[in-house]
């Protein structure tokens, strides 16, 4: 008996060496390794080394929830199809904010062979999700230009702030949006649409003035409603386009080309 | 009972540090009971009855980098009922975190190695936790409409598997007389339908463990 219980120690000791992570002290626990941390400066370094095509390639997806095999998918198609230049994520990148579903999420698409971009969603912003999405992306606010496009994203969240009147952060959009030099055409990426009940009401129509005044926000994109769609809700001056998600089996192929896009629809 | 956990960075300091005195407690009773002052079970029978059967000191698991918790045994020891209060220093996460749980544990199968050691090869276990925070709610906050989220983050749960040794370290008519260790490996109810609907999802993710030591009344 003796021998037994020593077998067993051995076998208990033997699995705690060989993975690392087998003890976990709370479902809450923010402890990610070095390659999942500070991803929003890492892929636009990654972008901005890479020469810009004549055509830019963009996969749009979003809304991932819990659709992982189905976001494996996904990956494995945009590799295997296309020559995308990057990808972006338009939020509920973690079903309830969990970090343990942050990980996932990022484990499948990391295998993607080009960059992406995640802007947060109301479902990353649950329990200290907050907390998670700064670790491992960054900033709930940012931009890059590459080529003559710049690509802004926002936290357009509003309720999981209580409509406290910050989110979205309206002085920020039109700083941003503003013309420079740098850039000729915006793209706004942003998950809950502003036309929305999650939406700030009062902040809508500042919004929306902020991305139709100077007229050079080419479209905007978002997420949270799953599905595809594609709309001018506030007039012609900016189209809307709702990503599709995993769950739909299908994703978007944007082409950028002088200042021109077009949109595919591609199911998986 | 949230109001009291969230009002400010400073009280869950101090929280944190009645807490570790707690602990301290729980470590040192041992220590501090000897031979000569230990009243047999006889002479304290009012006491002896209230007092919790065991006392337990658990790492991991799930339910906190260190947790501490009472619990009481019955049918002969078959179902074990404890409630632990668990904590997560700011150095193993972002934040500290506080929770409590309650745990469920069946016992079917029970071997006498020898007269003072018992194995309790498989024990199988429920838990409840709750991490205190106003983030972590257990109803939805008012802002949002009604089922807007299924999900309260305040309130998780799992399952868990066990191992467990006894030994008996002094006449079992004297108090503190049996000390216990066990093994758990322990998965929860939010990675485990995660890992039902979704093949791709690696097994060990869903998994973790748990170790304690149990010091019987």
């Amino acid at each position: 008996m003796k021998k037994y219980q020593v077998i067993l120690v051995l076998i208990m000791l033997l699995q705690i060496v060989a993975c690392d992570d087998v003890f976990e002290y709370s479902p809450y626990v923010i402890d990610f390794d070095s390659d999942e941390i500070n991803l929003t400066q890492k892929n636009i370094d990654h972008l901005l080394s890479t020469e810009v095509p004549d055509t830019i390639i963009i996969a749009l997806t979003g809304d991932g929830h819990r659709f992982y095999d189905e976001s494996e998918k996904m990956i494995n198609t945009i590799n295997n199809n296309f020559d995308i230049d990057f990808l972006i994520h338009t939020g509920d990148f973690a079903d309830y904010g969990i970090p343990q579903q942050y990980q996932w999420s990022n484990e499948i698409f990391s295998k993607l062979n080009a960059p992406f971009f995640v802007v947060i969603g109301n479902h990353d912003l649950v329990s200290n999700g907050e907390e998670s999405y700064k670790e491992m992306f960054g900033d709930y606010n940012f931009s890059f230009i590459y080529g003559k496009y710049k690509f802004i994203f926002v936290n357009t969240n509003s309720r999981e702030y209580e409509f406290n009147g910050s989110v979205p952060d309206i002085e920020w959009v039109e700083k941003e949006i503003t013309p420079s030099e740098d850039y000729e055409k915006a793209i706004v990426i942003f998950h809950t649409p502003p036309f929305d009940n999650d939406f700030d009401s009062e902040l809508e129509e500042p919004f929306v003035n902020a991305l139709t005044r100077y007229n050079n926000v080419l479209f905007a994109t978002h997420g949270h409603l799953h599905s595809y769609n594609f709309s001018r809700p506030y007039g012609d001056n900016v189209p809307f386009v709702n990503t599709s998600s995993p769950e739909k089996k299908k994703f978007v192929i944007l082409k950028l080309f002088n200042h021109e896009f077009t949109l595919d629809l591609i199911g998986f | 009972m949230n109001l009291l956990w969230t009002s400010s960075g400073f009280n869950r300091k101090l929280n944190c540090y009645r807490y570790f005195a707690v602990l301290a407690i729980f470590l040192l009773f041992p220590v501090l009971t000897n031979a000569d002052t230990i009243p047999d079970r006889k002479n304290n029978k009012l006491l002896y009855t209230f007092l919790p059967d065991y006392y337990k000191l658990q790492y991991a698991g799930g339910i906190g980098f260190l947790s501490a918790g009472v619990g009481y045994g019955f049918f002969n020891e078959r179902i074990d009922i404890s409630y632990f209060y668990g904590y997560v220093p700011d150095w193993v996460s972002k934040n500290d975190l506080h929770s409590v749980s309650l745990q469920l544990t069946g016992k079917p199968f029970r071997l006498n190695l020898n007269n003072k050691t018992e194995y309790y090869p498989l024990n199988i276990g429920i838990f409840l936790h709750h991490t205190f925070g106003n983030e972590y709610y257990i109803t939805l906050p008012d802002y949002y409409p009604e089922d807007y989220y299924w999900w309260y983050p305040g309130r998780t749960g799992g399952l868990f598997l066990e191992g467990q040794y006894n030994y008996q370290f002094r006449d079992s008519d004297k108090v503190f007389s049996q000390i216990g260790f066990y093994y758990r490996i322990v998965t929860r109810g939010v990675y485990l339908t995660s890992k039902i609907s979704n093949t791709s999802i690696p097994l060990e993710d869903i998994f973790s463990l748990g170790l304690g030591i149990i010091i019987y009344k």
